[in-house]
């Protein structure tokens, strides 16, 4: 980073105080990080600025709440993960144009067999690795998934939370939980396997 | 105890084999229709992959505009600096 970083604890006792300087500082440390998680949730960069102003703001609100002895990173960015799907549900059904998800998942006859059989990929799996062009492909596929959906997976592949968190975190019961992510990543998959599969 | 596992099936579970959630029966029916129905295999690595690479969108590194720095360091210290209203937090 371009200027002198200040250590968490000067950023909290800063924000406490409403020191202008640790408010510049605590921006241009964080808003950039906030930025990329935010961004998970929302392909529109103007949203996404918007939620991350609210959150910054939301932080330094309560920054009195937070328990000093632990790392504040994870705590901030829970503000900005919460703040994220708040504000996806207060607006998205005016936003998003909803798809079904059935169209794009697997088929299979009566007795349970692939209809379309899937291809080996053209590369294996396992080597496969993220670079920009696939982060782009893999990061629209997942913006194209239903927020029901979207949201689940988001928490749990890319945020890392557990099954319990996620359905405390939205209200749903496990098995629910459970279900959508795991429709979520057929979705992806197969938005996936074409960009591989055209490779052959 | 029931032995065939269809490829719906093993789609079905994916999620709980990766996550080690099954009871050890059905895991071992899952192994062995894994162990000779190449689409299903061809299927459980992508999937599996597709879950990984998700994870490393999270390292991935964003770009934010200088003017937005700024823009949100003046909007933060007029909100936080100016005064509050009687019986506002």
């Amino acid at each position: 980073m371009a200027t002198k970083e200040i250590d968490q604890h000067q950023i909290i006792e800063g924000l406490k105080n409403h020191d202008p300087d640790t408010i510049d500082e605590f921006v241009h440390q964080f808003s950039r990080p906030l930025f990329g998680v935010i961004l998970n949730y929302t392909k529109n960069p103007s949203d996404a600025e918007e939620i991350l102003q609210d959150t910054l703001l939301k932080i330094i609100r309560k920054i009195e709440t937070f328990r000093e002895e632990s790392d504040i990173w994870p705590w901030i960015k829970r503000i900005a993960v919460n703040n994220s799907i708040m504000w996806l549900r207060k607006y998205r059904a005016a936003r998003e144009r909803e798809i079904q998800i059935d169209d794009s998942l697997p088929q299979f006859t009566v007795d349970g067999q692939f209809i379309n059989p899937p291809f080996a990929w053209s590369v294996d799996p396992e080597e496969v690795m993220l670079n920009r062009e696939l982060g782009g492909e893999l990061y629209d596929a997942i913006q194209a998934l239903p927020f029901e959906y979207r949201i689940p997976l988001i928490l749990r592949d890319i945020e890392g939370y557990s099954i319990k968190q996620i359905s405390s975190l939205l209200g749903l019961k496990e098995p629910t939980t459970k279900t959508r992510i795991h429709r979520a990543r057929l979705f992806v998959r197969e938005r996936l396997a074409h960009y591989f599969e055209d490779a052959l | 105890m029931k032995s065939e596992v269809s490829c719906k099936e093993c789609v079905d579970l994916l999620m709980d084999y990766i996550d080690r959630s099954l009871d050890v029966e059905t895991y071992k029916r899952l192994d062995h229709h894994l162990q000779s129905c190449p689409p299903c295999i061809h299927f459980l690595k992508s999937y599996r992959k597709c879950s990984e690479l998700a994870g490393q969108l999270r390292d991935q590194r964003v770009q934010i505009p200088a003017e937005l720095e700024s823009r949100l360091k003046s909007f933060l210290k007029a909100e936080i600096l100016k005064p509050q209203a009687p019986g506002k937090h």
